[in-house]
Formats: C-alpha cells, sequence, structure tokens
C-alpha cells in the first residue's frame, strides 16, 4: 500500500502479559496518556510503519471475517468517531481483545501500540496497531572524563528494526464508501504484516494475531490478483532479450515460485530478488506495477493458475510442441538455441536443441 | 593636414567620441545581460571606453613609420575604444554575436585572429578580435550629440591573449632600445602558448559543462515541471551533481517525459516538497523530482549507487510511503 503524506497523530500504549502458569489470561496494564514522541522519535516511528506496511514492504492485504458487535473490527469502526479522551479509554478493549487471543502460555507479552493518523493525497483517517515483544540489548555509553566506551544492559527494549520482533496491522479508510456499510470490507482496507512468522509457515501471519485477535480472514480476491502475477510475469520473461535457455530457467522459476515454495505470500519484489539482477529487477517491478499487480505482497492462491502450473509447454514454428509436466522438466530437459542451416540471406536459422535425460517409451 | 588642425578637431569632437563608446559598451553590456550572463564575472577586466590621448593620437598619425596616412584624422579609427576581456574563445564568440547583431551599428570586422592564422599559419603575435562600429544614425546620447559613422574600435580577446597584449605593447613598442632577437622569439613562444592553453581551457570547459543532462536538456526541463508543481525556483546546488553523476546513464532523452506523467499520478509531491522545503537541501532542488521517480521505478538501483547519506533518502520514501525494508 503506497503510504503517502503518511501523519500520526494519536499513540498510546497499552502492555500485555503471558499468560500465568495456570494458563490464566493476565489482565493488561492500560495507560491513561497518549506518547509524545519529539520529532526524531516521531520521525523514526513513522519509518518502522511506513517499511512495515508500506508498497514493497510484506504486509499483505487481508479480509475482515468477524465483524459482530465487540469483534475488533467493529471496535476501530467506533473508536475512530471518538474524541481524545474516550479513544483513550477505548483503546484498552484491544488489548484486552489481545490478551484473550493470547491463548497459550508460549505467546511471549510486550506491548501493544495503538495510533491514528492520516494517509493518502487527500488524507483519509487510518488506525494502526502494533504488537511488539520486548527484548534485551545494550546502549553504548561514554565515560566523559576517560571517553572510554563501555555497554550498559537495558532489559526491554522495544521496535529494533533489526531485530523486528513485532506484528503490525492497520486499517486504512476507503477514499469511498456508502452511508450504510454493512460489510466493513466497504470502508476499510486492512493489512497486516508480521515480521516473526516464518515464511515457511504457510501463513502470512500468526494465527492467533491476525485471526483470533483482529477478526482477519485470507481475501477471496488472491486466486486473481494471482493469476494476473503469473501471466505479467510470463509476458516479461517472453519478451526479455536473454537467451532462450535463460528464459526456459526463469520460467521454471516462476512456477516453483507459485507452485513449490511454501511461502504463503507472493510479492514481485520477492520474486525479482531471487530471480533477477539489480537491472532486469527495476524493470521488472516497473512493468508488474503498470500490469495492475499490486506493489505490496498478497496471499497466494494457485486455484486460477493450477493446471498452467502442471505443465511446461514449448511451441515451436512448424506446429511442434513439446510438453511435460512441470517438475519433469525442470531436472530433465535442457533447451539450447543453435545456429542451423544459412538461410538465403546468408543467415544461420534458429534451431532449438533439446534434451531428454530419458529413453524413448513409445512413439505413435 | 596640420598638428595643429588635427588638435582642434579632436578637441571638438572628443566628448561625442566619448559619448559613443560609452553607449557601445553600455548596450553590448546589457545584451550580454538579457541573455542571462553575469557580466561581472564574465568579463575578466572592466569594459570602460577609453578615449587616445593627445600624445599617443598625434605619435599615430604623423610619427609612425610603419603605416603612412592620406587624410590621418579620418583614418585613424580607434580614436575611442573599448575592450572586453573574458576567459575563453567560446566566450569571444558571445560577444561578437551581439556586436554583429545589433540594429543600432554598421560594424566592420577588421581584425579577427581566426583569419590571421590562416593567413599567417607560421607566425604566432599579437591575436584578438577588432571591430569598428560607426552609429547608423545621427543620435543624442547622455546629452551628447553622436554623428553617424562616427567610429569606435572594439576589441574582443581572452584573459590569455590579453596578459600577451599588455606585455608586448608596454615593453615592446615603447621599449627604449632596440629589441633584441631573442626576445621576438621568446614572445612568440608565448603566444604559441597561449594559443595552445586556450585551447585546453576551452576542452575543458566544454568537458565540465557538457553531458547528457544539458544537451538532452533535462536539466531544464525538470527545472521548469519543479517551478509548475512547487511555485517556486530551484536552487540546485552541489549534492545534485554528484547524484546525476551517478546515475548518468539513465539520463535519456525521454527521461523528463517518464518524470512527467510519474508526477501527473503523484501531484501531492508538489505540495509535500513545499511543506519540507526547509527540512533537507534536496527539497530545493529539481533533483528531488528525479530521486522520486527514482525511487519509484529503479529503487533496488537507486539504494544500490545512492551516493550521499541514507538518512536523507529516508525522507523521500516516507514522503512517497515506499518501504525500505527488503533493501
Amino acid at each position: 500500500m503506497q503510504l503517502i503524506n503518511l501523519e500520526i497523530d494519536r499513540i498510546i500504549i497499552h502492555q500485555v502479559y503471558q499468560r500465568d502458569q495456570e494458563g490464566q489470561k493476565v489482565d493488561p496494564l492500560q495507560s491513561h496518556d497518549y506518547t509524545r514522541f519529539d520529532k526524531n522519535a516521531m520521525d523514526a516511528f513513522i519509518t518502522r510503519v511506513r517499511d512495515a506496511l508500506g508498497e514493497e514492504s510484506s504486509a499483505v492485504p487481508m479480509q475482515i471475517v468477524n465483524q459482530n458487535d465487540g469483534d475488533l473490527p467493529r471496535l476501530v469502526d467506533d473508536v475512530m468517531e471518538m474524541g481524545d479522551s474516550d479513544f483513550s479509554v477505548s483503546s484498552y478493549d484491544f488489548a484486552l481483545k489481545l490478551a484473550s487471543a493470547q491463548q497459550r502460555r508460549s505467546i511471549p507479552g510486550g506491548i501493544l501500540v495503538v495510533f491514528t493518523g492520516t494517509q493518502g493525497a487527500t488524507p483519509k483517517r487510518f488506525l494502526g496497531l502494533i504488537k511488539a515483544e520486548v527484548h534485551s540489548g545494550y546502549e553504548k555509553e561514554v565515560n566523559t572524563d576517560t571517553q572510554e566506551i563501555s555497554l550498559k544492559f537495558v532489559e526491554e527494549l522495544l521496535l529494533t528494526p533489526g531485530t523486528k520482533l513485532y506484528k503490525t496491522a492497520a486499517f486504512f479508510e476507503k477514499p469511498k464508501y456508502g452511508n450504510e456499510v454493512e460489510d466493513l470490507n466497504q470502508k476499510w482496507t486492512v493489512m497486516i504484516s508480521d515480521y516473526q512468522i516464518s515464511r515457511t509457515d504457510g501463513k502470512a501471519a500468526a494465527q492467533y494475531f491476525y485471526s483470533d485477535f483482529l477478526g482477519f480472514g485470507y481475501p477471496k480476491s488472491s486466486a486473481r490478483t494471482t493469476k494476473n502475477f503469473y501471466d505479467s510475469a510470463n509476458k516479461f520473461i517472453a519478451d526479455l532479450d536473454v537467451s532462450e535457455s535463460d528464459k526456459s530457467e526463469l520460467l521454471n522459476a516462476l512456477t516453483t515460485y507459485l507452485k513449490v515454495e511454501k511461502t504463503p505470500t507472493v510479492s514481485s519484489s520477492d520474486f525479482a530478488s531471487k530471480y533477477f539482477n539489480d537491472e532486469t529487477k527495476d524493470d521488472f517491478l516497473a512493468h508488474m506495477e503498470d500490469s495492475g499487480v499490486p506493489t505490496s505482497a498478497f496471499t497466494k492462491d494457485i486455484e486460477h493458475i493450477e493446471s498452467k502450473l502442471k505443465f511446461r509447454k514449448v511451441k515451436f514454428g512448424g506446429n511442434i510442441k513439446f510438453w511435460a509436466p512441470h517438475e519433469v522438466f525442470a531436472e530433465k530437459v535442457s533447451m539450447e538455441t543453435i545456429p542451423g542451416d544459412l538461410d538465403e540471406s546468408g543467415q544461420p536459422a534458429q534451431w532449438t536443441k533439446i534434451l531428454v535425460k530419458d529413453r524413448v517409451m513409445q512413439q505413435e | 593636414m596640420k598638428e595643429s588642425d588635427f588638435l582642434q578637431n579632436w578637441h571638438e569632437e572628443k566628448s561625442s567620441y566619448e559619448a559613443w563608446g560609452g553607449f557601445v559598451a553600455e548596450e553590448i553590456l546589457s545584451h550580454l545581460r538579457a541573455n542571462e550572463i553575469d557580466t561581472t564575472s564574465f568579463l575578466k577586466v572592466p569594459p570602460i571606453p577609453r578615449l587616445k590621448t593627445d600624445a599617443s593620437l598625434l605619435d599615430k598619425a604623423f610619427y609612425r613609420k610603419s603605416k603612412k596616412y592620406k587624410n590621418p584624422y579620418d583614418e585613424i579609427e580607434d580614436k575611442v575604444g573599448v575592450r572586453f576581456v573574458v576567459l575563453l574563445l567560446g566566450d569571444i564568440e558571445t560577444i561578437n554575436k551581439v556586436i554583429v547583431n545589433h540594429p543600432a551599428w554598421e560594424y566592420d570586422a577588421c581584425k579577427h585572429f581566426n583569419e590571421d592564422r590562416r593567413r599567417d599559419p607560421l607566425l604566432f603575435t599579437y591575436q584578438s578580435v577588432h571591430f569598428i562600429l560607426r552609429p547608423k544614425i545621427t543620435f543624442e546620447f547622455g546629452g551628447v550629440y553622436v554623428p553617424a559613422g562616427m567610429p569606435c574600435e572594439v576589441q574582443v580577446r581572452t584573459l590569455l591573449q590579453h596578459a600577451h597584449a599588455e606585455l608586448t605593447h608596454d615593453a615592446i613598442y615603447k621599449a627604449k632600445r632596440a629589441i633584441q632577437p631573442e626576445v621576438h622569439r621568446t614572445v612568440a613562444k608565448s603566444m604559441a602558448l597561449i594559443e595552445t592553453t586556450d585551447d585546453f581551457f576551452g576542452q575543458v570547459s566544454l568537458k565540465l559543462s557538457s553531458g547528457p543532462l544539458e544537451e538532452l536538456g533535462v536539466d531544464a526541463r525538470l527545472d521548469g515541471m519543479y517551478r509548475s508543481i512547487t511555485g517556486n525556483f530551484p536552487s540546485n546546488q552541489k549534492s545534485s551533481i554528484v547524484i546525476w553523476d551517478e546515475f548518468e546513464d539513465l539520463i535519456t532523452g525521454d527521461l523528463p517525459s517518464l518524470i512527467e506523467s510519474f508526477l501527473a499520478r503523484n501531484q501531492f509531491l508538489g505540495e509535500i516538497i513545499v511543506k519540507k522545503y526547509l527540512d533537507n537541501g534536496l527539497y530545493q532542488q529539481s533533483v528531488v523530482l528525479f530521486i522520486y521517480w527514482m525511487l519509484k521505478r529503479k529503487r533496488t538501483r537507486l539504494l544500490k549507487d545512492w551516493p550521499l547519506e541514507r538518512v536523507l533518502l529516508d525522507s523521500l520514501a516516507t514522503d512517497l510511503g515506499i518501504s525500505l525494508e527488503n533493501h
């Protein structure tokens, strides 16, 4: 999501705890006052939010699923209308929700940052939630007399960009919606970013966070978006000025990326950084954006392209077709362009040499 | 013509010559300024019109061995003169253009070192460009009457040519003893060196001031876009040169239109630039538009080769809402 013109006006922080020895919920600690950052601290905070949710981030759009009274999305919809004093009180409800959602004792405590602001060329409101885990670290100290450097142990550190021990979610008000909104998805675009989820887990975020706490689900449009990603990337590779064998490898990679890899999300920049050099990478990103593929990550759904991913097909002139299951193609087939007979103008024709690492089983 | 008649003529017309010299100097200066040239740095010596002294005029009219005049008063055309001294050979052409295109006078291009070089390719001697300018019609300037046809000599030369002229004029023409051949030889050698150096200066200045940015007019187009979206004039600094230098290969003829269509899709940027104008120097330069465009379309390259501090980019990325976490 392109978070232009990002401004933050209210920040309030509550503390949530790990479940106790018996697995019982511990009530969160409530703050009553807003956090006031100085300019540097605010710039850094905005940078964290931008990196977590902005364009080219690993944040994915989600869908609001739970929207009954008392569900978190409904609470968000309500508090956005409140003045500062009511908002600070109501924001504690989010902390209570999070404490309930953290059902296993293995889930650590931390802080819940609730913040609101505006974004967009024509500013629209948004509400953000960050659950940050506390970790320890060191602070540099310089003795003013001796200039000697020592390290002071800091037990509770938060939101350090290197460790990325935080999860972020946000509700962005849509530019247009009707007066009577029945489905909150018509009014809010929701995004989620979880730095802590292992990308091979097959989930975009920890379940307790995206589902139990936030009430989100994976969007239904993912299959369409994934197909657009596949088609656009396919076209880009086909138009690339590289040898046929390189193209073949890139097409194999594209199929692997979508079909074999366990990552739950797809993003142009992720694919590009894995398979293209820097220069091609920028061209690829520009092409994908121009083709309408989201500039952020999105959840993968290969429903519409399943059959395409099954087989790798190569078409030649003269109605010659060659096709093989994707996995087999990548493993046992290699292609190479070679110079053929000279044509009338004295130029060698382009021929293709196909190597199949197996014997012929049958001919018709 | 006797010396006394000559002087009487001269004294009667002196103030007209002075006015005519002043007019010529002022007109050339104002035309240079109209071409956005800062004349105080462009001209290395102030162009002050100078009248010949009585003594040097008489000397030239009656006592030069080399040249005999039939009618010295009319034939001597440098009774008033203005000199324009510039740094580079190319600058001379700038002034020449102003002179030959000016509607107020007829010009006689009586000396140009390029022609001298063609005529006497083996000779290294005094080099300059000389014009004789005469008003087309009689007119009044500063309350003084200037008759049509009154001559004024304009000299145009480089600083190095000027140095050579100063030396030869003062030290050789006015020498109190016969000049040894080796002195002539040495002066000629310096002129050869000066001509060589002037050529080198020209090459250096060309290398410094021309690149794809100027040749393709990209800088001017960007300045225009900056003005139109912010309402301010950009104040381009050295930091922009460093940036352009790093990404020179991206400067192509269609870069301005790429940036233009990017801006059309992101019109809010003008407002942000104005709001953050004092935050850091990048916002005051038109190169900021190029960086915004790169952040959007050439991010990998930008982040890999960014020649300045990373925090400057951070601020611009926030404006566009682009995450830098994966870089």
